[in-house]
């Protein structure tokens, strides 16, 4: 503890989530499936590194465990289920969007405002070193929630997914130092499978309709 | 007790999971449902007897993580009453089960028909013995799905989903009203517990009580399948297997007589104002009467004897409405008598209903048809079931010396003694209600003349009629068995109207059994001897030594007579099945003298031979009675929510991104509302 002040430590957290935000809007950006994936992978070690960080400055263990397995599943397991699924559908890029990249960016900045704005009066309340960082968390689902609608492809609306639980996470170690350690291990096992489910399910769309359009899912209305 | 309360459990249990030990085996599956429901119906008779003998209620409760849940379950008289009626006619289904699932076996799951089967019966005992308003309502809903699931066990005929979804979107309305009634009473108590329901911290107010009332009303009505809330009720419980349609007909309905009559006596305490008691008496004069007379039209056995369990219900609510008027009044032992008539009907009717399904299912069981016009002639080949179904149809239409006829003139004594109340609208009101009574009983015997006439008497009018064969024993057990309860139930009101007593008393504060049975029992009075009184034994006697007297004479004097054995003379033409009198043709002059309420319309098409127009080749009738309230009470209602549904299609467009942002703005706006 003597090598770094509280307020140092805080600084940290606070610097880990903003490049947790930065990546995100890098997702938002990105046409290209594959660097989307490659950037989601650098999100979640963002995620891991600040988790360390304020398990190591606070002194509780099993975040040390939390953050590992961020790096197993979220770095390095579901980016390759991810690929995986890109190689077998053989599409690389995100050709037509419903909102186009700069209004995508302008409506993230807004959403990051709506976020601060919305707990700005909760922070206030807070003493936790990380309290900053329930912003970010909140803009960081806010943001995937936003590309899950305005980008097409199943794969992307995926990876928003995956990027929404980050932010949950996020939001979890800001709030209160993180939840039960079996809390954790049961949302990491949640999006495992949710991963495999939606990588099955983007096959069977692929065979179905010859793309991974979910807008072609309207189809299936009488 | 409670040890009895842990038998029918395990029973019912039992006889939903082992079954699925027998793949396979149709045989092992019917014997391991059928036999844990017999234990356990069994068990829930002696609770039932035990329950309407012991002094104080017994209580008992299991804590649940839910907040406000509680498993609570109280035996008080009251409950006690409709469990063994539930029980009883639940025995009788269990032993005809044996045979009639056999009937099932290919066509649907035989483990799927015994545990739905056992969860009904489990549910409609826990919803009479639930002593917590959640728990009630939890069951009362885990009651409605198990038997839509049982209505919709032919899903693959059109009719039946039809039926089932019919059944399915009103019980669910029924259920929106009395969660509605439910919270009032928890507004008022802030807990769930009966108790509180009925000694909330602050009383009521008026106002509450009266929305109370018509919630519970409209409710509870809805299963009870009183006008103009019957409608769903001719479809499903035919639909149903027949001995599913027997406990749905004669048990199910009739939680709802428990229910309404827990709400009014019970939670409201008795005091209500004159014109809920007069609602009721209404309602149940106009259920009767339509009850019997939609019946009367019909000529699918099984809709038939739906369609009489919306009159009887009518009866029953015209001791209960006659019950409650006296109540107002301050008349508590003429209030005792109205209720009690009503419960007395309650148990009959739930009896000789489920006889006459279990009849219809032996007949649907030997010619695989409910259309009465091709049954005939059946009372020679089936004659176990044609005496079966005979007692039942004396039962219901009130003949001595069954159970229909002693509680239908106790709900007639009740009616009449209205002379004593003061208000003189009421006084006037009640003999009428007596009035329509007589003219459903008369109406009710023509029906049944028809019922039993044409299915059981003169020559088959099909093959499946001429080749029927008596059904399997098991079937004939749990018929006989009903039978022989109804006789009992008419012989013995000396049993019976004590232990009513019992359960009526804590609810008019007033014990009457020593005012309605005269002579040591063996007679009934109502109030006093002067007034009206009647031994059914001894009429039973009566009527037992007229028929002996009859044939004493015939076999005094029939001696001189010479025998001669030959066909029924037919003018000199061959009998053939199509001179007899159908179905459509019994009733027709019922049909020209109500014509006003059936508004009738009749096609007749004639096809001439080519050379004569003198000499027709074929002709075709056709007969249907309009079906008022769907078409100008219900269908006005389903367009109204179609159209709505149509224009709130116009969100559902399908997509998934639309569907996604409907979420996010909701998300933020109520974000934002937060700050």
């Amino acid at each position: 503890m003597p090598l770094m002040t509280p307020s140092i430590g805080s600084q940290l957290v606070d610097l880990g989530s903003a490049l947790l935000l930065l990546t995100c809007f890098a997702i938002v950006a990105q046409r290209r499936l594959s660097a989307c994936v490659d950037l989601f992978a650098l999100q979640s070690v963002f995620l891991a590194l600040t988790a360390t960080l304020v398990a190591f400055l606070t002194g509780i263990h099993h975040i040390y465990i939390a953050a590992a397995l961020t790096i197993v599943i979220k770095a390095i397991v579901i980016p390759r289920i991810l690929k995986k699924v890109i190689e077998r559908l053989n599409v690389s890029r995100e050709l037509v969007m419903h909102i186009n990249v700069p209004a995508s960016l302008l409506i993230c900045g807004v959403l990051v405002m709506i976020a601060f704005l919305i707990t700005q009066p909760i922070i206030s309340f807070g003493h936790l070193l990380t309290r900053d960082s329930l912003a970010i968390a909140l803009a960081i689902v806010l943001i995937g929630f936003f590309t899950m609608i305005a980008r097409q492809k199943a794969v992307t609306q995926m990876i928003a997914f995956l990027v929404m639980e980050n932010g949950l996470f996020l939001g979890a170690i800001a709030a209160t130092y993180g939840m039960p350690l079996v809390v954790e291990l049961g949302v990491f096992f949640d999006v495992l499978v949710a991963a495999l489910i939606a990588g099955i399910y983007t096959n069977r769309l692929q065979d179905a309709f010859d793309s991974v359009d979910t807008a072609h899912l309207s189809e299936l209305k009488e | 007790m409670l040890n009895l309360l842990w038998i029918l459990l395990g029973g019912y249990v039992a006889g939903i999971l082992l079954p699925l030990c027998f793949p396979r085996q149709p045989n092992a599956q019917i014997i391991t449902t059928t036999t844990p429901a017999i234990v356990a119906t069994s068990a829930g008779v002696v609770l039932g007897l035990l329950g309407l003998t012991s002094s104080e209620p017994v209580t008992g409760s299991l804590a649940s993580t839910i907040p406000l849940l509680t498993f609570a379950i109280r035996i008080d008289p009251l409950a006690a009453f409709f469990v063994l009626t539930i029980s009883l006619a639940g025995l009788a289904a269990s032993i005809y089960a044996i045979g009639y699932m056999q009937h099932f076996d290919g066509r649907a799951s035989l483990p799927m028909l015994g545990a739905l089967f056992n969860g009904f019966l489990l549910s409609m005992t826990l919803v009479v013995l639930a002593d917590n308003g959640f728990f009630f309502l939890m069951v009362w809903e885990l009651m409605s799905l198990l038997s839509y699931f049982l209505v919709v066990t032919e899903h693959e005929k059109a009719e039946v989903r039809y039926a089932g979804l019919f059944y399915l979107i009103m019980t669910h309305v029924g259920t929106a009203f009395i969660l509605l009634t439910f919270i009032i009473f928890f507004q008022a108590g802030g807990s769930f517990a009966f108790d509180t329901f009925r000694h909330p911290e602050q009383p009521l107010p008026e106002s509450m009580k009266t929305i109370a009332f018509l919630l519970a009303l409209v409710g509870f009505g809805t299963k009870a399948g009183i006008v103009p809330l019957h409608v769903w009720l001719p479809y499903a419980h035919p639909a149903a297997p027949s001995h599913i349609s027997a406990l749905m007909s004669g048990v199910m309905i009739k939680t709802a007589i428990y229910a309404l009559i827990r709400v009014y006596f019970d939670f409201l305490g008795g005091q209500f104002p004159w014109w809920w008691g007069f609602v009721v008496l209404v309602i149940g004069a106009v259920s009767a009467l339509l009850g019997v007379m939609y019946a009367l039209m019909e000529h699918d056995l099984k809709s038939l004897l739906a369609y009489h369990s919306v009159e009887n219900i009518g009866i029953i609510l015209l001791g209960i409405g006659a019950g409650m008027i006296f109540q107002t009044y301050g008349f508590k032992e003429f209030a005792a008598l109205g209720l009690l008539a009503g419960l007395y009907h309650t148990i009959n009717h739930a009896m000789f209903k489920a006889l006459l399904f279990l009849g219809a299912g032996s007949l649907l069981y030997a010619m695989h048809t409910r259309n009465m016009e091709e049954y005939g002639g059946l009372l020679r080949r089936m004659p176990w079931t044609g005496a079966c179904f005979l007692i039942g149809s004396v039962s219901i239409v009130a003949l001595p010396p069954t159970n229909g006829f002693v509680s239908e003139w106790l709900v007639f004594q009740s009616l009449f003694l209205s002379f004593h109340i003061p208000d003189t609208f009421l006084k006037l009101m009640l003999p009428l209600a007596a009035a329509m009574l007589a003219l459903t009983g008369a109406l009710a015997l023509a029906c049944f003349a028809k019922a039993f006439g044409i299915s059981f008497l003169a020559l088959p009018r099909s093959t499946h009629a001429r080749h029927a064969r008596e059904v399997p024993i098991p079937m004939r057990i749990g018929m006989a068995l009903l039978a022989t309860v109804c006789v009992v139930l008419g012989l013995g009101p000396m049993v019976v109207v004590p232990l009513l007593d019992r359960v009526v008393a804590p609810f008019t504060g007033v014990s009457i059994e020593g005012q309605v049975l005269a002579l040591d029992g063996w007679a009934l009075a109502t109030m006093d001897m002067e007034f009206s009184s009647l031994s059914p034994p001894v009429l039973a006697l009566l009527l037992g030594g007229l028929a002996v007297l009859g044939l004493g004479i015939v076999a005094a004097f029939g001696g001189f007579v010479k025998r001669r054995y030959y066909k029924t003379w037919g003018c000199g033409i061959n009998l053939t099945p199509r001179m007899e009198y159908s179905a459509t043709g019994f009733v027709q002059p019922i049909k020209r003298v109500f014509s006003s309420i059936y508004q009738p319309t009749v096609k007749l098409e004639t096809e001439f031979l080519h050379e004569s127009q003198y000499f027709a080749k074929r002709r075709r009738f056709e007969f249907h009675v309009e079906p008022v309230f769907q078409k100008y009470l219900y269908d006005p209602v389903l367009a109204f929510v179609a159209a709505l549904a149509g224009r709130l299609r116009v969100i559902q467009a399908g997509s998934l991104h639309l569907y996604l942002t409907y979420i996010f703005v909701t998300l933020i706006v109520l974000l934002l509302f937060a700050v």
